[in-house]
């Protein structure tokens, strides 16, 4: 995260608890590394906070604000000295409460956004629901900026109020989309969808070839993403020849080689068995 | 998709316009919106090409060109006529007969509002309050305003007679 907090070392105090912080971080990265829980959907350590699905309100107050108090995304909210922070008081709950309902109004068939509705004790929207369910997107919009951050900066929203939806330009297959998945990958509510088949992917409607690995076949990644990467990271053609598994087990040959050791591939068996991870994609978790 | 599917189907203009526009801005991504207003006012809309090349000479990624060419109600990506008619809708507009006036452009004209002539003649709108309340109920047609129309008037507004002529 680019946001360097070079603050003091103050005390604040999170659900009772004396945590140090300093000042100018962020209370969400404050909170989590004293182990308390503050839901927050669109925050991801790829990308800089957004502020923009709300969920990570708390609540807060001064000893000197007279019992005034008000809420605040975490995500976004600087830490200052004296700060007393409440993540799961009635307003701040009934604040998530009033999202998931609206949420849920409209995206009533998205099962992430049902499950986080029930987990408020809504299992029916109290608002219109749409018409039309359209999607699953709640416009958290951690697609948008990871996207921007790899690079590409092929989606945003287009249009606004309730036409508000993320799009390529012209509402078509964004040209500038490299078929990382990425955004697919980050998306919350998994609304993105990406079809693979018969070497290629299909992602924003736009239809990609898979580099295949030279050695064991399968598919890796995008050729537009391999020479996106590629050119960016200044990796080279071969870069992206090997698939993860038959790497290492290169690497581990020619580490025996180096040590005139007969090579075990018995050893490498736990390694080779993880799934594949696209080397492109952001796998971090939220 | 929809957003093109919908445009009538003329030639995109020609865009020599944009390279005179962009060169009186800085190059760099402030100018954006600036720049889109020049480009809107000069074709009455945004059109493709123009905004691509908006996007390549300001460095700003084609995308959010458009996310920005959509947000705003003043662009339009949609083609418009060379005379875009705006009748305003707002409280005091619709009690003073507005709706009146929205039936009769549409008869006139043979198109709804939001739609344009198929001689690129004219596009007819609706808006909410243009702050002229006072003199409603008001039309903008192309550069003039309107004050106290009745659907009477509707054919000399069309002609582009202006209440003084
Ligand atoms: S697939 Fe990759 S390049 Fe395409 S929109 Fe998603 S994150 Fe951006
Ligand atoms: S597609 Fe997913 S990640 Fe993108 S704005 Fe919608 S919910 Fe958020
Ligand atoms: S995580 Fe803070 S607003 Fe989304
Ligand atoms: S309502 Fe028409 S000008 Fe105000």
């Amino acid at each position: 995260m680019s946001h360097e907090p070079s603050g003091r070392v103050v005390k604040i105090e999170i659900d009772g608890r004396v945590v140090e912080a300093r000042t100018g971080e962020f209370l969400l990265a404050v909170a989590r590394r004293a182990g308390i829980d503050i839901p927050a959907i669109c925050q991801h350590e790829a990308v800089d906070p957004a502020g923009n699905c709300r969920m990570c309100l708390v609540e807060i107050t001064k000893a000197s604000w007279d019992g005034w108090s008000r809420l605040v995304t975490a995500c976004l909210y600087p830490t200052e000295q004296d700060l007393i922070v409440k993540t799961h008081s009635a307003p701040v709950i009934e604040a998530r409460t009033v999202l998931c309902d609206l949420w849920l109004a409209r995206c009533p068939d998205s099962a992430y956004v049902q499950k986080l509705a029930a987990e408020f004790g809504i299992e029916k929207t109290s608002y219109q629901p749409a018409a039309v369910p359209t999607d699953q997107c709640i416009l958290c919009g951690l697609c948008i900026r990871v996207c921007e951050k790899l690079g590409p900066a092929a989606i945003y929203t287009v249009n606004r109020g309730g036409r508000k939806k993320v799009a390529g330009p012209f509402e078509g297959p964004p040209p500038d989309c490299i078929g990382c998945a990425a955004c697919a990958e980050v998306c919350p509510t998994s609304c993105i969808t990406v079809a693979e088949r018969d070497g290629t992917r299909t992602i924003w409607d736009k239809e990609f070839q898979l580099l295949a690995c030279t050695t064991c076949g399968r598919t890796l990644v995008t050729i537009e993403e391999a020479r996106y990467f590629g050119r960016k990271g200044g990796l080279g053609e071969s870069y992206y020849q090997l698939c993860d598994r038959c790497k290492r087990l290169q690497t581990a040959q020619q580490a025996t080689k180096v040590a005139g050791l007969p090579l075990t591939v018995g050893g490498l068996g736990e390694a080779s068995g993880r799934p594949f991870r696209s080397p492109g994609s952001l796998t971090t978790s939220r | 998709m929809s957003a093109t599917a919908a445009a009538p189907a003329i030639p995109e203009p020609d865009l020599a316009p944009v390279d005179a526009i962009l060169a009186g801005y800085p190059q760099t991504e402030t100018s954006l919106v600036q720049v889109l207003q020049d480009v809107n006012r000069t074709f009455n809309y945004l059109p493709c090409h123009a905004l691509e090349k908006v996007a390549a000479s300001l460095g700003v990624p084609l995308a959010r060109v458009f996310s920005v060419a959509t947000f705003y109600k003043a662009f339009s990506i949609k083609p418009r006529g060379k005379v875009i008619i705006r009748i305003c809708t707002g409280t005091a507009c619709h009690i003073r007969g507005a709706p009146l006036l929205v039936d009769e452009f549409v008869r006139h004209l043979g198109i709804r509002a939001g739609e344009t002539t198929p001689d690129m003649g004219f596009t007819l709108e609706t808006v909410n309050c243009v702050g002229a309340c006072a003199m409603a109920p008001v039309v903008i047609a192309g550069p003039r305003h309107h004050g106290g129309l009745s659907p009477a008037d509707v054919p000399d507004v069309i002609q582009g007679k202006s209440d003084d002529d």
